[in-house]
Protein backbone atom coordinates (compact mmCIF):
# COMPACT_ATOMS: atom_id res chain seq x y z
CA UNK A 1 0.00 0.00 0.00
CA UNK A 2 2.80 2.39 0.98
CA UNK A 3 4.58 1.76 -2.32
CA UNK A 4 1.39 2.54 -4.28
CA UNK A 5 0.96 5.81 -2.40
CA UNK A 6 4.58 6.76 -3.04
CA UNK A 7 4.33 5.89 -6.76
CA UNK A 8 1.12 7.92 -7.05
CA UNK A 9 2.88 10.86 -5.39
CA UNK A 10 5.94 10.56 -7.64
CA UNK A 11 4.01 10.45 -10.93
CA UNK A 12 0.97 12.47 -9.87
CA UNK A 13 2.30 15.52 -8.06
CA UNK A 14 4.52 16.93 -10.81
CA UNK A 15 1.73 16.96 -13.46
CA UNK A 16 -0.49 18.80 -10.98
CA UNK A 17 2.36 21.17 -10.14
CA UNK A 18 3.01 22.05 -13.80
CA UNK A 19 -0.61 22.36 -14.97
CA UNK A 20 -3.59 23.03 -12.72
CA UNK A 21 -1.65 24.46 -9.77
CA UNK A 22 -1.13 27.67 -11.77
CA UNK A 23 -4.73 28.55 -10.81
CA UNK A 24 -3.76 28.44 -7.15
CA UNK A 25 -0.85 30.83 -7.54
CA UNK A 26 -0.72 34.04 -5.55
CA UNK A 27 1.30 36.74 -7.28
CA UNK A 28 2.60 34.08 -9.65
CA UNK A 29 3.93 31.94 -6.78
CA UNK A 30 2.68 28.39 -6.26
CA UNK A 31 3.38 26.09 -3.34
CA UNK A 32 5.92 23.35 -4.05
CA UNK A 33 3.84 20.19 -3.68
CA UNK A 34 6.86 17.91 -4.05
CA UNK A 35 8.70 19.69 -1.25
CA UNK A 36 5.68 19.50 1.05
CA UNK A 37 5.19 15.80 0.23
CA UNK A 38 8.86 14.97 0.88
CA UNK A 39 8.74 16.79 4.23
CA UNK A 40 5.49 15.13 5.35
CA UNK A 41 6.71 11.67 4.39
CA UNK A 42 9.93 12.41 6.29
CA UNK A 43 7.95 13.49 9.35
CA UNK A 44 5.64 10.48 9.41
CA UNK A 45 7.68 7.65 7.88
CA UNK A 46 11.26 8.48 8.79
CA UNK A 47 14.54 9.64 7.26
CA UNK A 48 14.92 6.87 4.72
CA UNK A 49 11.42 7.18 3.29
CA UNK A 50 11.71 10.96 3.28
CA UNK A 51 15.06 10.80 1.51
CA UNK A 52 14.01 8.19 -1.07
CA UNK A 53 10.71 9.84 -1.91
CA UNK A 54 12.42 13.25 -1.97
CA UNK A 55 15.00 11.95 -4.44
CA UNK A 56 12.34 10.40 -6.68
CA UNK A 57 10.08 13.47 -6.57
CA UNK A 58 13.03 15.77 -7.16
CA UNK A 59 14.20 13.77 -10.16
CA UNK A 60 10.78 13.80 -11.81
CA UNK A 61 10.46 17.50 -11.01
CA UNK A 62 13.85 18.15 -12.61
CA UNK A 63 12.58 16.58 -15.83
CA UNK A 64 9.86 19.27 -15.90
CA UNK A 65 12.09 22.16 -14.95
CA UNK A 66 14.48 24.40 -16.86
CA UNK A 67 17.08 24.09 -14.09
CA UNK A 68 19.96 21.67 -13.68
CA UNK A 69 19.00 17.99 -13.51
CA UNK A 70 20.39 17.50 -9.98
CA UNK A 71 18.97 20.57 -8.29
CA UNK A 72 15.50 19.40 -7.23
CA UNK A 73 16.77 15.87 -6.73
CA UNK A 74 19.30 17.07 -4.21
CA UNK A 75 17.16 19.64 -2.40
CA UNK A 76 14.05 17.43 -2.14
CA UNK A 77 16.13 14.44 -1.02
CA UNK A 78 17.94 16.48 1.65
CA UNK A 79 14.75 18.11 2.86
CA UNK A 80 12.99 14.71 3.14
CA UNK A 81 15.94 13.40 5.14
CA UNK A 82 16.06 16.43 7.45
CA UNK A 83 12.29 16.22 7.99
CA UNK A 84 12.78 12.59 9.01
CA UNK A 85 15.44 13.59 11.55
CA UNK A 86 13.21 16.38 12.86
CA UNK A 87 10.29 13.96 13.09
CA UNK A 88 12.39 11.54 15.14
CA UNK A 89 13.12 14.15 17.79
CA UNK A 90 9.62 15.63 17.82
CA UNK A 91 7.46 12.59 17.13
CA UNK A 92 4.20 14.15 18.30
CA UNK A 93 4.87 17.72 17.26
CA UNK A 94 2.05 20.25 17.28
CA UNK A 95 0.77 21.70 14.03
CA UNK A 96 2.48 25.01 14.85
CA UNK A 97 5.81 23.22 15.32
CA UNK A 98 5.27 21.43 12.00
CA UNK A 99 4.48 24.77 10.34
CA UNK A 100 7.72 26.25 11.66
CA UNK A 101 9.71 23.20 10.54
CA UNK A 102 8.23 23.27 7.02
CA UNK A 103 8.84 27.01 6.80
CA UNK A 104 12.47 26.50 7.78
CA UNK A 105 13.02 23.61 5.37
CA UNK A 106 11.37 25.48 2.51
CA UNK A 107 13.56 28.53 3.21
CA UNK A 108 16.62 26.27 3.23
CA UNK A 109 15.68 24.65 -0.08
CA UNK A 110 14.84 28.07 -1.58
CA UNK A 111 18.22 29.43 -0.52
CA UNK A 112 19.97 26.63 -2.44
CA UNK A 113 17.92 27.57 -5.51
CA UNK A 114 18.66 31.26 -5.02
CA UNK A 115 22.39 30.58 -4.85
CA UNK A 116 22.26 28.32 -7.91
CA UNK A 117 20.22 30.74 -10.01
CA UNK A 118 22.81 33.38 -9.06
CA UNK A 119 21.04 36.74 -8.98
CA UNK A 120 23.06 39.64 -10.38
CA UNK A 121 23.71 42.04 -7.53
CA UNK A 122 22.15 42.70 -4.17
CA UNK A 123 19.05 44.32 -5.64
CA UNK A 124 18.15 41.23 -7.64
CA UNK A 125 18.84 38.94 -4.69
CA UNK A 126 16.67 41.00 -2.37
CA UNK A 127 13.88 41.03 -4.98
CA UNK A 128 14.11 37.23 -5.39
CA UNK A 129 13.90 36.80 -1.61
CA UNK A 130 10.83 39.07 -1.35
CA UNK A 131 9.08 37.88 -4.51
CA UNK A 132 9.85 34.14 -4.56
CA UNK A 133 11.67 32.74 -1.53
CA UNK A 134 9.48 34.11 1.29
CA UNK A 135 6.06 33.81 -0.41
CA UNK A 136 6.79 30.23 -1.47
CA UNK A 137 8.02 29.28 2.01
CA UNK A 138 4.82 30.70 3.51
CA UNK A 139 2.67 28.87 0.96
CA UNK A 140 4.52 25.61 1.63
CA UNK A 141 4.26 26.06 5.40
CA UNK A 142 0.52 26.77 5.37
CA UNK A 143 -0.27 23.90 3.00
CA UNK A 144 2.10 21.51 4.75
CA UNK A 145 0.80 22.39 8.22
CA UNK A 146 -2.78 21.81 7.05
CA UNK A 147 -1.85 18.43 5.63
CA UNK A 148 0.15 17.61 8.78
CA UNK A 149 -2.86 18.41 10.98
CA UNK A 150 -5.12 16.13 8.91
CA UNK A 151 -2.62 13.26 8.77
CA UNK A 152 -1.63 13.52 12.45
CA UNK A 153 -5.32 13.41 13.44
CA UNK A 154 -5.84 10.31 11.33
CA UNK A 155 -2.75 8.54 12.65
CA UNK A 156 -3.67 9.38 16.24
CA UNK A 157 -7.17 7.97 15.76
CA UNK A 158 -5.74 4.79 14.21
CA UNK A 159 -3.35 4.44 17.12
CA UNK A 160 -6.18 4.93 19.63
CA UNK A 161 -8.29 2.27 17.92
CA UNK A 162 -5.30 -0.08 17.88
CA UNK A 163 -4.53 0.51 21.56
CA UNK A 164 -8.22 0.22 22.47
CA UNK A 165 -8.63 -3.11 20.72
CA UNK A 166 -5.42 -4.46 22.26
CA UNK A 167 -6.62 -3.40 25.72
CA UNK A 168 -9.99 -5.07 25.18
CA UNK A 169 -8.25 -8.17 23.89
CA UNK A 170 -6.10 -8.47 27.03
CA UNK A 171 -9.18 -8.03 29.23
CA UNK A 172 -11.01 -10.76 27.31
CA UNK A 173 -8.10 -13.13 27.82
CA UNK B 1 6.02 8.50 13.89
CA UNK B 2 6.17 4.76 14.28
CA UNK B 3 9.51 3.64 12.98
CA UNK B 4 12.82 2.15 13.85
CA UNK B 5 16.26 2.43 12.29
CA UNK B 6 17.70 -0.99 11.54
CA UNK B 7 21.24 -1.71 10.33
CA UNK B 8 20.19 -2.03 6.68
CA UNK B 9 18.34 1.26 6.81
CA UNK B 10 21.40 2.94 8.30
CA UNK B 11 23.64 1.59 5.53
CA UNK B 12 21.12 2.69 2.87
CA UNK B 13 20.97 6.13 4.44
CA UNK B 14 24.76 6.47 4.43
CA UNK B 15 24.94 5.34 0.79
CA UNK B 16 22.25 7.81 -0.24
CA UNK B 17 23.98 10.59 1.70
CA UNK B 18 27.17 9.76 -0.23
CA UNK B 19 25.18 9.90 -3.49
CA UNK B 20 23.87 13.34 -2.59
CA UNK B 21 27.38 14.54 -1.81
CA UNK B 22 28.60 13.18 -5.15
CA UNK B 23 25.83 15.10 -6.91
CA UNK B 24 26.93 18.26 -5.18
CA UNK B 25 30.63 17.78 -5.87
CA UNK B 26 30.32 16.56 -9.49
CA UNK B 27 27.28 18.35 -10.95
CA UNK B 28 28.34 18.03 -14.62
CA UNK B 29 29.05 14.30 -14.50
CA UNK B 30 25.91 13.58 -12.53
CA UNK B 31 23.89 15.70 -15.01
CA UNK B 32 24.92 13.30 -17.82
CA UNK B 33 24.07 10.23 -15.77
CA UNK B 34 20.70 11.64 -14.73
CA UNK B 35 19.93 12.52 -18.34
CA UNK B 36 20.38 8.83 -19.28
CA UNK B 37 18.16 7.70 -16.43
CA UNK B 38 15.54 10.30 -17.39
CA UNK B 39 15.10 9.10 -20.99
CA UNK B 40 12.74 6.16 -20.26
CA UNK B 41 11.03 8.03 -17.40
CA UNK B 42 10.15 11.17 -19.31
CA UNK B 43 7.14 9.78 -21.27
CA UNK B 44 5.60 8.48 -18.04
CA UNK B 45 5.75 12.01 -16.66
CA UNK B 46 4.70 13.75 -19.87
CA UNK B 47 1.54 11.69 -20.42
CA UNK B 48 -0.28 12.73 -17.23
CA UNK B 49 0.89 16.31 -17.78
CA UNK B 50 -0.67 16.36 -21.26
CA UNK B 51 -3.86 14.74 -19.95
CA UNK B 52 -4.15 17.25 -17.12
CA UNK B 53 -3.35 20.16 -19.45
CA UNK B 54 -6.10 19.04 -21.82
CA UNK B 55 -8.59 18.69 -18.94
CA UNK B 56 -7.57 22.09 -17.63
CA UNK B 57 -8.08 23.64 -21.09
CA UNK B 58 -11.54 22.07 -21.45
CA UNK B 59 -12.60 23.28 -18.00
CA UNK B 60 -11.32 26.78 -18.78
CA UNK B 61 -13.30 26.82 -22.04
CA UNK B 62 -16.46 25.80 -20.19
CA UNK B 63 -15.80 28.45 -17.58
CA UNK B 64 -15.13 31.18 -20.12
CA UNK B 65 -18.06 30.11 -22.33
CA UNK B 66 -20.82 29.60 -19.82
CA UNK B 67 -19.96 30.57 -16.30
CA UNK B 68 -17.91 33.72 -16.52
CA UNK B 69 -20.55 35.75 -18.39
CA UNK B 70 -20.78 38.57 -15.86
CA UNK B 71 -20.44 41.95 -17.45
CA UNK B 72 -20.94 40.67 -21.00
CA UNK B 73 -23.45 43.46 -21.76
CA UNK B 74 -20.99 46.18 -20.74
CA UNK B 75 -18.24 44.47 -22.66
CA UNK B 76 -20.51 44.25 -25.70
CA UNK B 77 -21.16 48.01 -25.66
CA UNK B 78 -17.48 48.72 -25.28
CA UNK B 79 -16.62 46.40 -28.13
CA UNK B 80 -19.21 48.04 -30.41
CA UNK B 81 -17.56 51.40 -29.84
CA UNK B 82 -14.18 49.83 -30.52
CA UNK B 83 -15.47 48.28 -33.77
CA UNK B 84 -16.61 51.70 -35.03
CA UNK B 85 -13.22 53.13 -34.26
CA UNK B 86 -11.45 50.22 -35.90
CA UNK B 87 -13.57 50.61 -39.06
CA UNK B 88 -12.21 54.12 -39.48
CA UNK B 89 -8.67 52.99 -38.81
CA UNK B 90 -9.07 50.09 -41.19
CA UNK B 91 -9.86 52.24 -44.19
CA UNK B 92 -6.82 54.41 -43.50
CA UNK B 93 -4.62 51.34 -43.08
CA UNK B 94 -5.85 49.82 -46.36
CA UNK B 95 -4.41 52.79 -48.16
CA UNK B 96 -1.15 52.48 -46.28
CA UNK B 97 -0.99 48.73 -46.87
CA UNK B 98 -1.36 49.03 -50.62
CA UNK B 99 1.50 51.54 -50.70
CA UNK B 100 3.55 49.28 -48.48
CA UNK B 101 2.96 46.26 -50.74
CA UNK B 102 4.21 48.13 -53.76
CA UNK B 103 7.33 49.30 -51.96
CA UNK B 104 7.98 45.83 -50.52
CA UNK B 105 7.86 44.25 -53.97
CA UNK B 106 10.26 46.89 -55.20
CA UNK B 107 12.75 46.37 -52.41
CA UNK B 108 12.63 42.61 -52.41
CA UNK B 109 15.39 42.18 -54.96
CA UNK B 110 16.76 39.12 -53.29
CA UNK B 111 15.16 35.88 -52.17
CA UNK B 112 13.91 36.04 -48.62
CA UNK B 113 15.62 34.16 -45.86
CA UNK B 114 13.09 31.83 -44.32
CA UNK B 115 13.00 29.60 -41.28
CA UNK B 116 11.95 26.03 -40.88
CA UNK B 117 9.64 25.66 -37.92
CA UNK B 118 7.48 23.11 -36.17
CA UNK B 119 4.34 23.81 -34.19
CA UNK B 120 4.25 22.78 -30.54
CA UNK B 121 1.62 23.07 -27.90
CA UNK B 122 2.37 24.40 -24.42
CA UNK B 123 1.36 21.62 -22.03
CA UNK B 124 2.79 22.79 -18.74
CA UNK B 125 4.61 25.47 -16.81
CA UNK B 126 7.94 25.28 -15.02
CA UNK B 127 7.74 22.94 -12.02
CA UNK B 128 9.43 25.39 -9.62
CA UNK B 129 9.03 29.10 -8.98
CA UNK B 130 12.67 29.79 -9.74
CA UNK B 131 12.72 29.73 -13.54
CA UNK B 132 10.41 31.21 -16.14
CA UNK B 133 9.89 28.33 -18.52
CA UNK B 134 7.17 26.34 -20.24
CA UNK B 135 6.94 22.72 -21.31
CA UNK B 136 5.98 21.98 -24.92
CA UNK B 137 4.78 18.69 -26.37
CA UNK B 138 7.59 18.28 -28.94
CA UNK B 139 10.90 16.71 -28.03
CA UNK B 140 14.04 15.34 -29.63
CA UNK B 141 11.93 12.63 -31.25
CA UNK B 142 10.35 15.43 -33.33
CA UNK B 143 13.69 17.00 -34.20
CA UNK B 144 13.80 19.55 -31.40
CA UNK B 145 17.28 20.28 -30.06
CA UNK B 146 18.68 22.34 -27.21
CA UNK B 147 19.36 26.01 -28.11
CA UNK B 148 16.64 26.14 -30.80
CA UNK B 149 14.66 29.39 -30.82
CA UNK B 150 10.97 29.48 -29.96
CA UNK B 151 8.55 32.13 -31.22
CA UNK B 152 4.90 33.01 -31.68
CA UNK B 153 3.55 35.19 -34.50
CA UNK B 154 3.79 38.10 -32.05
CA UNK B 155 7.48 37.69 -31.31
CA UNK B 156 10.30 35.80 -29.63
CA UNK B 157 9.33 33.51 -26.74
CA UNK B 158 12.63 31.94 -25.66
CA UNK B 159 14.89 29.03 -26.39
CA UNK B 160 14.89 25.29 -25.78
CA UNK B 161 17.07 24.35 -22.80
CA UNK B 162 16.13 20.73 -22.16
CA UNK B 163 14.63 17.99 -24.29
CA UNK B 164 13.25 14.51 -23.75
CA UNK B 165 11.86 12.16 -26.39
CA UNK B 166 8.41 13.76 -26.40
CA UNK B 167 8.71 17.10 -24.62
CA UNK B 168 10.99 20.10 -24.23
CA UNK B 169 11.52 22.87 -21.73
CA UNK B 170 11.58 26.38 -23.18
CA UNK B 171 13.30 29.06 -21.11
CA UNK B 172 11.42 32.34 -21.65
CA UNK B 173 13.20 35.56 -22.64
CA UNK B 174 12.11 37.07 -19.31
CA UNK B 175 14.20 34.56 -17.35
CA UNK B 176 17.46 36.06 -16.03
CA UNK B 177 19.37 32.98 -17.28
CA UNK B 178 18.36 33.65 -20.87
CA UNK B 179 20.37 35.84 -23.22
CA UNK B 180 19.91 36.50 -26.95
CA UNK B 181 21.41 39.13 -29.20
CA UNK B 182 19.09 41.95 -30.14
CA UNK B 183 19.11 44.92 -32.47
CA UNK B 184 17.36 48.28 -32.00
CA UNK B 185 15.45 48.71 -35.26
CA UNK B 186 15.73 52.49 -35.50
CA UNK B 187 19.34 53.04 -34.45
CA UNK B 188 20.77 49.63 -35.55
CA UNK B 189 22.57 49.29 -32.21
CA UNK B 190 23.21 45.75 -31.07
CA UNK B 191 23.09 44.45 -27.54
CA UNK B 192 22.30 41.44 -25.38
CA UNK B 193 18.70 40.91 -24.33
CA UNK B 194 18.45 39.23 -20.92
CA UNK B 195 15.56 38.50 -18.61
CA UNK B 196 15.20 40.29 -15.29
CA UNK B 197 14.10 38.95 -11.91
CA UNK B 198 11.06 41.23 -12.18
CA UNK B 199 9.84 39.27 -15.21
CA UNK B 200 10.74 41.76 -17.93
CA UNK B 201 13.66 41.86 -20.35
CA UNK B 202 16.66 44.18 -20.43
CA UNK B 203 18.90 45.06 -23.36
CA UNK B 204 22.46 45.48 -22.18
CA UNK B 205 25.71 46.77 -23.68
CA UNK B 206 24.16 49.52 -25.79
CA UNK B 207 26.80 52.11 -26.77
CA UNK B 208 26.81 55.25 -24.62
CA UNK B 209 26.46 57.45 -27.69
CA UNK B 210 23.43 55.56 -28.97
CA UNK B 211 20.29 57.69 -29.41
CA UNK B 212 18.04 54.81 -28.37
CA UNK B 213 14.83 55.95 -26.63
CA UNK B 214 11.60 54.63 -25.12
CA UNK B 215 9.27 53.31 -27.81
CA UNK B 216 12.05 51.91 -30.02
CA UNK B 217 11.45 48.36 -31.23
CA UNK B 218 14.00 45.60 -30.62
CA UNK B 219 14.39 42.64 -32.98
CA UNK B 220 16.70 39.64 -33.12
CA UNK B 221 20.07 40.37 -34.68
CA UNK B 222 20.57 36.85 -36.05
CA UNK B 223 23.95 36.48 -34.40
CA UNK B 224 22.87 33.78 -31.96
CA UNK B 225 22.16 30.36 -33.41
CA UNK B 226 18.50 29.88 -32.68
CA UNK B 227 16.92 32.90 -34.36
CA UNK B 228 17.04 34.46 -37.81
CA UNK B 229 17.51 38.23 -38.09
CA UNK B 230 14.54 40.55 -37.65
CA UNK B 231 12.10 38.71 -35.40
CA UNK B 232 10.35 41.09 -32.99
CA UNK B 233 11.49 40.86 -29.37
CA UNK B 234 9.77 43.82 -27.73
CA UNK B 235 9.50 47.56 -27.18
CA UNK B 236 11.87 49.67 -25.09
CA UNK B 237 10.09 51.31 -22.17
CA UNK B 238 12.96 53.02 -20.36
CA UNK B 239 16.68 53.68 -20.65
CA UNK B 240 19.16 53.38 -17.83
CA UNK B 241 22.41 55.27 -18.07
CA UNK B 242 24.59 55.09 -14.97
CA UNK B 243 27.35 57.62 -14.46
CA UNK B 244 30.75 56.08 -15.07
CA UNK B 245 29.34 53.10 -16.98
CA UNK B 246 30.73 52.24 -20.40
CA UNK B 247 27.34 51.17 -21.73
CA UNK B 248 23.69 51.97 -21.28
CA UNK B 249 20.86 49.51 -20.90
CA UNK B 250 17.18 49.54 -21.80
CA UNK B 251 14.15 47.86 -20.28
CA UNK B 252 12.01 45.97 -22.77
CA UNK B 253 8.42 44.74 -22.63
CA UNK B 254 8.24 41.57 -24.76
CA UNK B 255 5.90 41.55 -27.75
CA UNK B 256 4.77 37.97 -27.16
CA UNK B 257 2.28 37.51 -24.32
CA UNK B 258 4.36 35.08 -22.28
CA UNK B 259 1.68 34.61 -19.65
CA UNK B 260 -0.84 33.18 -22.10
CA UNK B 261 1.18 30.94 -24.37
CA UNK B 262 -0.77 28.10 -25.96
CA UNK B 263 0.90 27.28 -29.27
CA UNK B 264 4.44 28.16 -30.25
CA UNK B 265 6.75 27.67 -33.22
CA UNK B 266 10.13 26.04 -32.70
CA UNK B 267 12.72 27.21 -35.22
CA UNK B 268 14.53 24.09 -36.34
CA UNK B 269 16.54 25.78 -39.10
CA UNK B 270 16.91 29.56 -38.76
CA UNK B 271 18.39 30.14 -42.20
CA UNK B 272 15.68 28.15 -44.03
CA UNK B 273 17.35 25.20 -45.71
CA UNK B 274 13.95 23.76 -46.61
CA UNK B 275 10.33 24.74 -46.54
CA UNK B 276 8.57 24.28 -43.26
CA UNK B 277 5.75 21.83 -42.69
CA UNK B 278 3.78 24.63 -41.10
CA UNK B 279 4.69 27.56 -43.32
CA UNK B 280 7.50 30.00 -43.80
CA UNK B 281 8.48 32.69 -41.44
CA UNK B 282 9.79 35.47 -43.60
CA UNK B 283 12.49 37.78 -42.39
CA UNK B 284 11.37 41.35 -41.75
CA UNK B 285 11.15 43.64 -44.70
CA UNK B 286 13.43 46.68 -44.93
CA UNK B 287 10.47 48.98 -44.19
CA UNK B 288 9.77 47.08 -41.03
CA UNK B 289 13.36 47.44 -40.00
CA UNK B 290 13.47 51.15 -40.80
CA UNK B 291 10.05 52.58 -40.10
Amino acid sequence: MKQVIYLTLVFGLVPIQTTVLAHASVGGIRPDLCLVAAILVGFFAGELDGLLLGLALGFVQDLSSAGELWLNLMTKGSVGFLAGVAGRYAANATTIAALAAILGLSLLSGTVFLLTVGPRGLGDASFAVRAVLLPQAMWDAVLGAGMYWLLAKRFRREQEILEGSTGLGSLMR
Amino acid sequence: MFRSTSGTRRVTLVLLALLLSALLVLPTQSQRLLQHIGVPLAPIVTLPIEALASLDRSLREVWEGYVALHGVHEENLRLRREVELLHQQNSRLREAASASQRLTALLEFKGRAASQTIVAQVVGREATNWYRAVMVNKGDGDGVRVEMGVITPAGVVGRVVKTTRSASMVLLITDPNNAITGLVQRTRDEGIVEGTVQGLARMKYLPLLSTVRAGDRVVTSGLTGGFPRGLPIGVITSIEKMEGDLFQSAEIVPDADLGRLEEVLIITAPRGEAESETGLLPAQSPQQRNP
